[in-house]
């Protein structure tokens, strides 16, 4: 053809340097980061954490200034209270507002001038405010009058506080970290289990409706024609496992580098190491599963089959977040070390600590173990349902298919 | 050449593709023909490596087909498509990197292409965005890149109207110029007659005929036409002859014995005149309604 310069005999001279399956690879990639809805799916979740973290951090650091009318008999304990409430709630401030009487405190409750009015009553003292309750400046009230009252009840019976005080503190002390890092351990734990079911299950979907694309439109045997199935798999397998731990990456830096911001960073060099771990038992995980779901892809003939084909990947996938959620004791050191559970179960172990050192090496080994006998498995399923278009292919069929 | 050799494919108890022989020969246009079911597409995914072969082989200039050779086979399956929601130029360029050309090569041939197609305004248009007609030049520049060694295309005229026929037929035209073997299958008979210098026909997974549609023609029992000046209606007494059809001075007859026609020629200028004597070669349609029935 007059159009054509090249040759038949020198086209494998200028064969690519890139093999097959990279091309796919690179195709998976390029289309989905360049689809809208990827894109704003992304920036959309980036948004929503960064305000999550943004919001509580906020929450946590605002200083909420509260105004307390005092009548001059309560001028002293007013002063007690405003001096002491840092101490007792770091995030409120109290300034007082002298007034004359009972009638001057109860105009400026009305006229909204104070937040409430503290007075002695005759067994004991009272906070009014106008209709809601001042919940922070409660405490705060309470703790400051009670313990002003005890010195001063003490006083008059000729001893002090502490005296009365002696050897009645509680001390506490843990064996396994403290309640707060546990509730952090806790939270990030749900995190991860979380990231790893919302990511497996749409770029799993995404995975095996474009085999089904492929499928349907017959493009698949063009492509088959000038490649090796098991290419085709691998870049695909490849392409989404990329672009999954990419978005997730993503994610969990937006997540620590936000948690820096709050009064939780204390907390992100030491949750830097259990996220590393995480990546590691993401990737394993995510390119097992990966190749079930083109395999739940291959044996549909239609998008309308994926509901049905990828059942039982579903299931397996609510079977990961529940039991990544709820196992503890023994049971979860059990699936700490069960492929593919392994991948959220673990993880969450390291965490909360207290993990041998070669625990989520050899549960990394099993899963990749796993990972490699599904990579297998799915190959063959995949080769040869993918041909096959006359309606939906069961797994003994495919499994048992000529090539 | 591609050469076909005793090709056999089971699905189950089911044997889609029986034995089946024939040749591709270099330069010219193979069509092979055969109803729903017969084994075309079966036959088409063997030879392209994308189905499995239970026994026989497919040789490519004389030797056991590589998948190398196979990627420089231009390929369009029955039920074309690409991928309806990416730019046609993208992957068009995708495919022909994947059958090994390199990007830059690929992004120019594949441009060249799509301008002689009319398609060089649309280059990034999404594939579905295109008309039906367009969507299928698409199609056969995908099966076209790069410059094809051979072609195999699976029902290439189905759903193109008469000009776009005209145009694909010109391009096929291109290649076999050049020496490209060219196989195609279709159930327009019209079309393969006219298009066709070779024909092979399958049924029921078997290869029923194959040759030039001359040698087809030719093939069978030879029949004449006699049209006389007066009544034929002695035709009936002459032996070596079935007289298939008689209406007044005008007889068709069978040849059912060597030299038998001569006889009827020599006694029909004996008994008066003949004003036309002809040998009656049957349609294509004919001939494959025969040979699947």
């Amino acid at each position: 053809m007059s159009t054509d310069k090249s040759s038949p005999d020198n086209l494998d001279n200028d064969r690519r340097d890139e093999p097959p399956w990279l091309l796919v690879t690179r195709r998976e990639v390029v289309s989905r980061i360049t689809d809208k809805s990827f894109l704003l799916g992304t920036a959309f979740m980036v948004v929503l954490i960064a305000g999550f973290i943004g919001f509580n951090a906020w929450q946590e650091e605002r200083t909420e200034t509260v105004t307390l009318a005092a009548t001059p008999d309560a001028a002293a304990m007013a002063t007690a209270v405003a001096d002491a409430a840092p101490g007792v709630d770091e995030n409120i401030e109290v300034t007082i507002v002298e007034v004359d009487d009972r009638a001057a405190a109860e105009s400026a409750l009305r006229e909204d001038e104070v937040d409430a009015w503290l007075h002695p009553t005759d067994d004991g003292w009272q906070l009014t405010s106008e209709s809601s309750e001042q919940g922070s400046l409660t405490d705060v009230v309470e703790v400051v009058v009670q313990q002003q009252v005890l010195a001063d009840n003490a006083a008059e019976v000729g001893t002090t506080v502490e005296s009365l005080q002696a050897g009645s503190t509680v001390t506490t002390a843990f064996l396994r970290g403290d309640a707060e890092k546990a509730g952090v351990a806790e939270a990030v734990g749900f995190v991860f289990v979380f990231l790893f079911y919302f990511a497996a299950l749409v770029f799993g979907m995404q995975l095996a409706s474009s085999v089904i694309e492929e499928k349907q439109s017959r493009i698949v045997e063009i492509i088959a024609a000038a490649i090796p199935v098991r290419h085709l798999l691998a870049g695909k397998v490849l392409g989404n496992t990329a672009l999954a731990v990419i978005q997730l990456m993503v994610y969990l830096v937006v997540g620590l580098v936000g948690l820096s911001f709050t009064s939780y960073k204390s907390y992100v060099p030491a949750l830097s190491g259990p996220t590393a771990w995480f990546i590691g038992f993401f990737l394993a995980g995510f390119i097992a599963l990966a190749c079930l779901w083109a395999v739940a892809g291959s044996l549909a003939s239609r998008t309308e089959d994926l509901q049905a084909t990828s059942t039982p990947l579903t299931m397996l996938m609510l079977v990961m977040f529940f039991g990544g959620l709820s196992l503890d004791g023994r049971a979860q050191v059990i699936a700490s070390f069960v492929p593919p559970v392994s991948a959220v179960v673990m993880p969450k172990r390291i965490l909360a600590g207290g993990v041998e050192w070669w625990e989520p090496l050899l549960a990394l080994g099993l899963l990749a173990v796993f990972a490699a006998v599904t990579v297998w498995i799915g190959e063959r399923l995949y080769r040869r349902a993918l041909l096959q278009t006359g309606g939906r292919v069961s797994l003994r069929q495919a499994w048992s298919a000529a090539e | 050449m591609l050469e076909i050799r005793e090709l056999t494919r089971r699905f189950g108890e089911n044997t889609a593709v029986d034995h089946v022989s024939f040749e591709v020969p270099a330069g010219l246009m193979t069509g092979f023909v055969g109803g729903n079911g017969a084994g075309k597409t079966t036959t088409m995914r063997m030879v392209m490596g994308v189905l499995g072969i239970d026994e026989g082989e497919v040789l490519w200039q004389g030797r056991p087909i590589t998948r190398l050779d196979r990627r420089r086979i231009g390929y369009m399956p029955e039920e074309r498509g690409l991928y309806p929601k990416q730019p046609i130029l993208d992957q068009l360029v995708y495919i022909a990197q994947l059958k090994g050309m390199d990007r830059v090569a690929a992004r120019t041939q594949v441009t060249e292409l799509l301008e002689r197609f009319g398609l060089g305004e649309r280059t990034k248009d999404n594939l579905e965005k295109l008309s039906l007609g367009n969507q299928q030049r698409v199609q056969i520049i995908a099966s076209v890149l790069p410059r094809p060694a051979a072609l195999v295309l699976d029902e290439p005229f189905s759903g193109l109207d008469p000009r776009a026929v005209d145009s694909m037929v010109d391009l096929l035209r291109e290649y076999t110029r050049d020496g490209v073997p060219v196989l195609f299958s279709s159930h327009q008979l019209d079309l393969v007659e006219r298009l066709c210098d070779r024909l092979v026909v399958l049924s029921q997974g078997r290869r029923v005929a194959a040759g030039t549609v001359a040698e087809l023609r030719d093939a069978g029992v030879p029949r004449f036409r006699l049209v006389l000046g007066g009544d034929a209606g002695w035709v009936r007494d002459l032996h070596g002859l079935e007289v298939l059809d008689l209406e007044g001075a005008s007889a068709l007859v069978e040849v059912r014995q060597d030299g038998a026609e001569q006889h009827l020629v020599a006694e029909a200028t004996r008994r008066g005149d003949v004003h036309e004597f002809v040998r009656v070669r049957p349609a294509l349609s004919e001939i494959y309604r025969e040979a699947t029935a």
